[in-house]
């Protein structure tokens, strides 16, 4: 701040100059211009959610229709390329123009008031984002007013498997706009990751520590990481498609020796990162409802955060589990299966620990807490079906059918989407400053939910039934009429509570009944400052004392000033440097894993005697102290001690103190 | 009658009742029970070693899932309905205690998970094993014992959009034409021996398709570039759905094929007709002129119209059967003029019918067609009215099929004559 602040900021209440570099500098504050130019985190991110829920809407629009044409057997409201149509822009803009951006709204409005920061790190890098953002939500649905033969909207599914979006068996300019709008999309993600990674590790608020983050700032973090990690491998996938498309390369062209394999590997480590991008938002939104409407702090946060971080890392170690009917060998199907059932661990810590948060609270029935709660349990029964799904032989016959379909809504809908609507309503009074009636909330919480339910549940049987999806047609003597007619009228109900939902929305926007600041009696630091935030969002930088900040702030006066003579006291007395203690754990982590890795290279795979296999063994035992070491490690906390140096009696210096 | 069958049941007619009772008066008042799951691509009631080794894991998996759901979600629901605050004075009261975790309670929790998971992978270890390869067969060579004695069978299995061929590299078939031996090659229906392990080469020559025979086993992938294969074994003779499981393009749903398993005689008879040329119709033979076949005109269909007589549902297996002899009241000249038109139309150009001059190889081989249930893929069942509607307009009841494109690109038109004479022809190929 120091350092920039002489050359570079503007004296107080001075306007901009009318024109700085070719163009003008914009100072409407309001207006087209003023959110054109927006570089304010709060309203990007409001920007975010308005265009991720026009999406939303448009999404689940193609969904009834798609339901519509399967309400009955051979049914003909939409054609067969109609229909793939639909299923491809349904998949493609429920993800990455529907669910994506609507957490980037959340990480742009929420996470800075969260870290008690006045804005993200780089805030035009924000807003650029954002328009790129706009500019492949605009390539990915032109299609749809151009003519059919030449142009049309994408119809190779949101997979889009080679060589089926080759020139060959898609001429027409669809899957190139597919290509050109996923890989903007690629773009402005990462732009976003960066930004807030960057926001995460420098911009916090003083006393601010990493385990004090809030969950939902930390899932923002391990997800911005996603981010950058995965769409690389995308971008890889859909610039070879580019070229094997406009250049006459080869990568997927099997005439050309093209290896359309390939194109599944690399989608696929993009796309299952992806599916934790979409969902670990929505744990970080949940984890911080649940503690709020419970009244007391999240169960175990170090292990939910831990846990958090885990399913970020395994998510690149299994992505081949989408690939288990393509012939991959036993071996490498058994590997996959055993490290996507790994999954199922951190998960499964969280859901313990959501309830740990609930259990001896005092549970405020609010809409928010409604939805964090039906969160739960969909996403449970949607995280039992992946597990199913994880027994690559039983995923052979659920592969592609009904089931898989059955499975990754509860996740997407049942998952991310309730979360996400928790937190619409969670923070509409700090964003809005006005509060959605309870009833009416509740309301559009039970519609939602039994729509939900009656939708896809039925789809559970469908799929054991054989059916498999993206099917515009099936005859009517397969068993299937029954569970289809019962889950398109589940989809009319889902989409009416919707539909509730928003009118809702946009009636409390309008009409809705005015609250004051901290509506919910808010456990961290955005709910200290008054809604709507101020375009600077904190008067003064708060200074963190504990996790739950905001909450401690006010429970804790008595021992955040005892806190404060203390350290000022300590300081007197001790004056040293803190100084780390030694570890040995490094050390031990790091043997272990130079055991695992000569069992790994250096020994053969035989067993010497029944019992006994060297190359496993030692492997294995390699393993088993790297994860002893980081476990310890953690363990044993970063204490310290504070060091004398000599010569130096009584002046502690200015880092010393500030520690 | 084995332990997880009998869970199967139970499992399925316990959820049933309980979803009946519990308020799905609407559900009777359709075709069928969705939650019996018995329909002709079930994966639950399956006929054949690998399908059920895998629904045996489903069921582990189910069950144990099934539990942790209860318990958890007991739990849960005690903890919501207990801690829930009663009154606006409850929610006002002094805050709970603010207690943050205990790592006992998370170890136990994770160290259960763990147990729980293993209890998953074992069995699914084994099954991954035993559903990947012909058991005892861990080379080409041994498998090509097997094949000899007679203990597997082997099919080579090809897709293209949106069809499917058959050839049997061990059963070799003279070719008229040129005099040489090919494989024996059929299409969208496959015959297996049943009792006996046949493992499937998978091919495509076009886009990615899924060979899937819900039944019989777990599907595969038919990838460009890549020899993947499958193995399956059906318990019984019988009459089993497959269908394309991988989107390939605009008629994928409708990328259907069909699967009779025979017994041991019924399948070397089956193999002894097929071996054989197109069957000839001698003009002469029904000298008495009579037998002249009736075709009402071309009906219109609708769009997606099912292509099926609730007669064939009934017994596939003995239709099966029925189709194998020839139609009684066929009408020789008719069929020898489709059989003229067949070469005229440019059909030949695309298909084959071993004998008759046909030899194209980018369409379904037709060679014994009339012996077939269905045509189409699967789609339409083989009887006068449906060939008709298919030769009238291919591409209303596939869209995007090439024979459509065919017809557009050769400029070909046929008038309703033609269309009974064809469809004479094709039903005559026994």
């Amino acid at each position: 701040m120091d350092a920039t602040a002489k050359s570079d900021f503007l004296p107080q209440e001075e306007h901009a100059p009318a024109k700085t570099f070719v163009l003008w500098r914009p100072i409407a504050p309001t207006g087209l211009m003023g959110w054109l130019t927006t570089v304010d985190h709060k309203k990007i991110g409001f920007l975010y959610g308005l265009f991720a829920l026009f999406f939303f809407i448009v999404g689940g629009f193609e969904a009834l229709l798609i339901r519509t044409q399967l309400m009955v057997p051979n049914n003909t409201v939409l054609t067969a390329q109609q229909f793939n149509t639909m299923f491809t822009m349904h998949g493609t803009t429920m993800i990455f123009l529907a669910v994506m951006p609507l957490g980037a709204a959340f990480f742009n409005f929420i996470m800075p008031l969260q870290i008690g920061a006045r804005d993200v790190a780089f805030p035009r890098l924000n807003a650029f984002s954002l328009w790129t953002f706009c500019a492949g939500a605009i390539i990915l649905n032109i299609g749809w007013f151009l003519p059919v033969d030449r142009f049309g909207a994408p119809d190779a599914s949101w997979v889009g498997y080679a060589p089926l979006t080759s020139k060959t068996f898609n001429p027409a300019h669809a899957t190139d706009f597919w290509i050109m709008g996923l890989q903007l999309l690629g773009v402005a993600s990462i732009a976003a990751a960066l930004n807030f990674i960057v926001t995460i590790i420098n911009m916090r608020a003083p006393g601010m520590t990493m385990m004090r983050l809030p969950v939902f700032v930390w899932m923002t973090l391990v997800t911005s990481f996603l981010i950058i990690l995965s769409f690389p491998a995308i971008t890889i996938a859909l610039v070879e498609l580019m070229m094997d498309r406009n250049f006459g390369t080869n990568f997927f062209e099997v005439s050309g020796g093209g290896m359309p394999i390939l194109w599944q590997h690399l989608f696929w480590v993009f796309g299952h990162p992806e599916v934790y991008i979409l969902i670990l938002p929505a744990m970080g939104i949940v984890s911080e409802i649940l503690p709020c409407f419970s009244r007391k702090p999240l169960y175990g946060y170090p292990i939910v955060v831990f846990s958090g971080a885990c399913i970020g890392f395994l998510g690149f170690a299994v992505w081949s589990h989408h690939m288990f009917t393509t012939g991959m060998g036993a071996v490498a199907t058994a590997a996959f299966s055993l490290a996507t059932m790994c999954i199922a661990v951190p998960t499964g810590v969280k859901i313990f620990n959501w309830i740990g948060t609930l259990w001896g609270g005092h549970l405020q029935m609010r809409t928010p807490m409604m939805f964090a709660l039906g969160f739960i349990w969909m996403f449970m029964i949607g995280g039992f079906s992946g597990v199913m799904h994880s027994a690559a032989p039983a995923d052979a016959q659920q592969q592609d059918s009904y089931f898989v379909v059955a499975h990754f809504h509860y996740v997407l809908i049942g998952g991310s989407i309730f979360a996400l609507l928790a937190g619409i309503h969670y923070w509409f009074p700090l964003i809005f400053g006005r509060m959605v009636s309870e009833f009416w909330g509740k309301l559009s919480f039970w519609v939602i939910f039994v729509g939900f339910n009656v939708t896809f549940f039925p789809m559970h049987f469908l799929g054991l039934n054989g059916m498999p999806r993206r099917n515009f047609t099936y005859d009517p003597n397969m068993g299937w009429n029954t569970a289809n007619f019962v889950s398109t009228i589940g989809a009319y109900i889902l989409g009416l509570g919707i539909l509730i939902y928003f009118i809702v929305m946009v009636y409390t926007y309008l009409k809705g009944e005015r609250v004051g600041p901290d509506v919910w009696d808010g456990r961290t630091l955005e709910w200290s400052i008054p809604n709507p935030p101020p375009e600077y969002n904190f008067r003064v930088i708060p200074t963190v004392h504990a996790r739950d900040a905001w909450w401690y702030e006010k429970h804790h006066q008595e021992e955040i000033a005892q806190e404060k003579a203390e350290h000022a006291k300590a300081e007197d007395t001790h004056g040293g440097i803190h100084m780390p203690f030694s570890s040995i754990y490094p050390f031990v982590a790091s043997c272990g894993i130079l055991i695992a890795a000569i069992g790994v290279s250096a020994l053969d795979a035989d067993w010497v005697h029944p019992g006994i296999h060297w190359k496993l063994g030692v492997t294995l035992t390699g393993g088993v102290i790297m994860f002893a070491g980081i476990y310890l490690w953690a363990l044993e906390g970063a204490e310290g001690y504070h060091l004398h140096p000599p010569g130096d009696d009584h002046t502690p210096d200015a880092t010393a103190k500030k520690h | 009658m084995r332990l997880t069958t009998l869970l199967t049941k139970l499992f399925c007619l316990n959820v049933s009742a309980f979803l009946i009772l519990g308020g799905g008066s609407l559900l009777r008042a359709s075709d069928a029970n969705f939650f019996v799951m018995d329909g002709r691509q079930t994966t639950i009631f399956t006929e054949g070693p690998v399908a059920r080794s895998q629904t045996d894991l489903f069921f582990v998996t189910c069950w144990v899932t099934l539990v942790i759901f209860i318990l958890v979600g007991a739990v849960l629901a005690y903890a919501t309905v207990k801690f829930k605050a009663r009154n606006a004075a409850d929610e006002h009261a002094e805050p709970p205690p603010q207690s943050h975790g205990n790592p006992l309670v998370e170890i136990g929790l994770i160290a259960g998970s763990v147990l729980a998971l293993v209890i998953i992978a074992i069995p699914t270890l084994k099954a991954i094993w035993f559903t990947y390869d012909v058991p005892g067969v861990e080379t080409r060579a041994q498998f090509e014992e097997m094949l000899q004695k007679g203990e597997a069978y082997e099919v080579n299995a090809t897709g293209y959009q949106w069809w499917w061929r058959f050839e049997y590299p061990g059963e070799l078939a003279t070719v008229p034409e040129s005099g040489g031996k090919a494989p024996l090659a059929t299409a969208n229906e496959l015959i297996i021996p049943a009792g006996r392990p046949v493992r499937f080469n998978l091919r495509t020559t076009d886009v990615i398709h899924s060979f899937w025979i819900p039944k019989l086993a777990g599907k595969v992938d038919m990838i460009p570039n890549r020899a993947n294969f499958l193995w399956l074994k059906a318990d019984h003779p019988g009459y089993y759905w497959g269908q394309c499981a991988e989107y390939c393009g605009d008629s994928h749903a409708v990328m259907r094929f069909r699967i009779v398993a025979l017994g041991p005689k019924d399948f070397n008879d089956w193999l002894d007709s097929q071996l054989q040329p197109a069957r000839n119709v001698p003009v002469k033979t029904a000298a008495t002129g009579g037998a002249k076949a009736q075709f009402a005109s071309l009906r219109a269909f609708r769009q997606n119209e099912s292509g099926f007589s609730s007669r064939f549902d009934v017994a596939p297996l003995e239709a099966w059967k029925e189709k194998q002899f020839p139609e009684k009241n066929e009408d020789p000249e008719l069929i020898a003029k489709g059989k003229a038109l067949f070469t005229a139309k440019t059909c030949v150009g695309c298909h084959t019918v071993r004998g008759h001059g046909a030899q194209g190889v980018t369409a379904p081989e037709l060679t014994h067609v009339g012996a077939r249930t269905t045509i189409a893929a699967g789609l339409l069942e083989n009887n006068h009215e449906q060939l008709q509607r298919w030769i009238h307009n291919p591409g209303a009841a596939k869209p995007g099929n090439k024979m459509a494109k065919g017809y557009l690109d050769n400029k070909i038109t046929l008038t309703d004559a033609d269309e009974a004479a064809l469809v004479a022809y094709i039903e005559s190929l026994k």
